[in-house]
C-alpha cells in the first residue's frame, strides 16, 4: 500500500515551476511531517512534543514553527493527508461493488489494510480523538463525513436493488456499521489480529446488524 | 494484617481517589504524580512504592469503579423485568448513568488505553468481561424464552452490542463530555431494537 501523502504528490505533479524558496520551504515541510509521522507513532501524541520532532527533523524549534502553527495542525495534516489516500481507494472500492456486502466490506477492507500496517499512528489519532477540542473535532468530523456519503450510497444502492427493505433507518445502520469497524481494531491492536482476521468479524457482525434489514 | 500493611492499604485508598479526582477535574494527561501525590497528601515516593506508573494508576481507579458498578449490578439484575431488548436497554442504561457520573474520567481511560506508548497494565478500552458475561446471560434466556432464534453466534451478538455502547460515548466525546446519559441511552435503545430485529424467530 502506497502512504505516500497525496499533498506532496499532487505538488510534485504540479507544471507550476517553484521557486528555489518556495522548493526549500516544501523539503522543510516534508522533512517536519516525515519525523513528526515517526514520533507520534512512537510516542503517542502528547508524548512527541514540538522541540523533538524539530531535532530529529534536524532544524530549531522556530524553523517548524515557521511551517506550521502548532502540534494539532502538524498532527492534523499527517491524517488529513493519509485519509485523501484512504478515501480515494475507497470510493474505488465501493464503485466496483456488487451487493451491499460487498461494498460495506470493501470500503473498510481499504480501511484496515492501511491502518493495520501502521497502527501506532492509528493508536495516536485514536487516542487523540476521545480528548480533542472541539475545533479539531470539528474538521475530523468533516472527513468522517465523506465516508459516511460512501455508506450512505452503498445502502441507497442495497434498497434499490432490492437487497435491503425500503423503510430501513439508514443512519443508524451506518452509524453501528462504523461503530464496529472502529472497535476492532482493539483487536489489532491488543490480539495482534491481522487485516483478514478483522474483515472476517466484520462481515460476521454486519450479518447482525443487518439481519432485520434485508428484503 | 499489621499496622505496616493498614498503613499501606491506607495510602494506596487515598492515592486512589485523588487520582480519580485529578483525572476526572484537570484530564489525564495534565496530571502528574507529584499533583496526585499532594492531594493525597502523601510523599511522591511512596506513589511510587505502590504504583509503576500514571498509567497504572488510572487502571487501578478504573478497577475500582468497574468493582463499585458492579456491586449495585448484583443487586439490579435480578429485578430486570421485560423482554430480552428491555433487558439490555436497562443493562446499559445503567453503565451510561454510572460512566457519566465522571465523563472525563472515563475518556481519559479510553484514550490512554489507545496511546501507543502505554504501559502493558493498561485495560484496553472494550474488554469488559463482566459486561459480556452480563449480555451472554441475558441473550440465552432469551433463547430459552423463544425470543431468540437457537440457531445464532450469541457471543457475536454480545460482541456487536458492547462495540455500539463503547463507541457511543464518541457522542460525549464530541460535545466536550457534557452529553447526559439519556442521550446515549437513547441511541443505545435505537440500537438494540435494529438488532433484536433480526433475531426474532422467522
Amino acid at each position: 500500500m502506497s502512504f505516500v501523502s497525496v499533498n506532496i504528490e499532487s505538488a510534485t505533479d504540479s507544471p507550476v515551476k517553484l521557486t528555489r524558496r518556495a522548493l526549500a520551504k516544501q523539503r522543510t515541510r516534508e522533512r517536519v511531517l516525515a519525523a513528526a509521522r515517526q514520533l507520534f507513532s512512537e510516542r503517542g501524541y502528547e508524548g512527541a512534543t514540538i522541540r523533538d520532532i524539530a531535532q530529529a527533523a534536524g532544524m530549531s524549534t522556530g524553523a517548524v514553527f515557521a511551517s506550521f502553527a502548532d502540534k494539532s495542525e502538524l498532527f492534523e495534516e499527517i491524517l488529513t493527508a493519509d485519509y485523501e489516500v484512504i478515501y480515494a481507494q475507497m470510493v474505488q472500492a465501493a464503485r466496483n461493488a456488487k451487493t451491499i456486502d460487498e461494498a460495506l466490506l470493501g470500503l473498510f477492507a481499504i480501511g484496515y489494510g492501511f491502518h493495520v500496517e501502521q497502527l501506532p499512528l492509528l493508536r495516536a489519532s485514536i487516542a487523540v480523538s476521545w480528548t480533542r477540542s472541539e475545533a479539531a473535532e470539528r474538521r475530523a468530523r468533516a472527513d468522517i463525513k465523506h465516508i459516511f456519503r460512501l455508506i450512505a450510497d452503498a445502502l441507497q444502492r442495497g434498497i434499490d436493488q432490492g437487497q435491503l427493505k425500503a423503510d430501513i433507518d439508514g443512519k443508524l445502520l451506518a452509524e453501528m456499521t462504523w461503530d464496529v469497524y472502529v472497535a476492532n481494531y482493539r483487536r489489532a491492536v491488543y490480539d495482534g489480529w491481522s487485516v483478514e482476521a478483522l474483515l472476517a468479524r466484520l462481515s460476521d457482525q454486519l450479518k447482525v446488524i443487518f439481519a432485520g434489514a434485508r428484503a | 494484617m499489621g499496622v505496616r500493611d493498614d498503613q499501606k492499604a491506607a495510602t494506596r485508598e487515598r492515592v486512589l481517589e485523588a487520582a480519580r479526582d485529578l483525572f476526572n477535574e484537570v484530564g489525564y494527561e495534565e496530571t502528574t504524580i507529584r499533583a496526585i501525590a499532594e492531594r493525597a497528601g502523601v510523599s511522591v515516593g511512596s506513589v511510587f512504592t505502590t504504583f509503576a506508573s500514571k498509567a497504572e494508576v488510572l487502571s487501578h481507579v478504573m478497577n475500582h469503579r468497574l468493582a463499585e458498578l458492579y456491586g449495585e449490578f448484583d443487586r439490579v439484575v435480578p429485578y430486570l423485568r421485560g423482554t430480552v431488548a428491555d433487558r439490555l436497554c436497562s443493562i446499559f442504561a445503567i453503565h451510561y448513568e454510572f460512566e457519566t457520573r465522571r465523563t472525563k474520567l472515563f475518556l481519559a481511560h479510553i484514550a490512554a488505553s489507545y496511546n501507543p506508548n502505554n504501559d502493558p497494565g493498561v485495560t484496553p478500552f472494550g474488554e469488559n468481561r463482566r459486561l459480556s458475561q452480563m449480555l451472554l446471560d441475558v441473550l440465552e434466556d432469551g433463547v430459552r424464552k423463544g425470543e431468540i432464534r437457537g440457531d445464532l453466534d450469541l457471543d457475536l451478538i454480545a460482541d456487536t452490542l458492547k462495540a455500539a455502547y463503547a463507541w457511543n460515548y464518541r457522542i460525549s466525546a464530541a460535545a466536550g463530555g457534557t452529553t447526559p446519559a439519556s442521550e446515549m441511552s437513547a441511541v443505545m435503545d435505537k440500537q438494540i431494537g435494529l438488532i433484536a430485529e433480526g433475531w426474532k424467530p422467522r
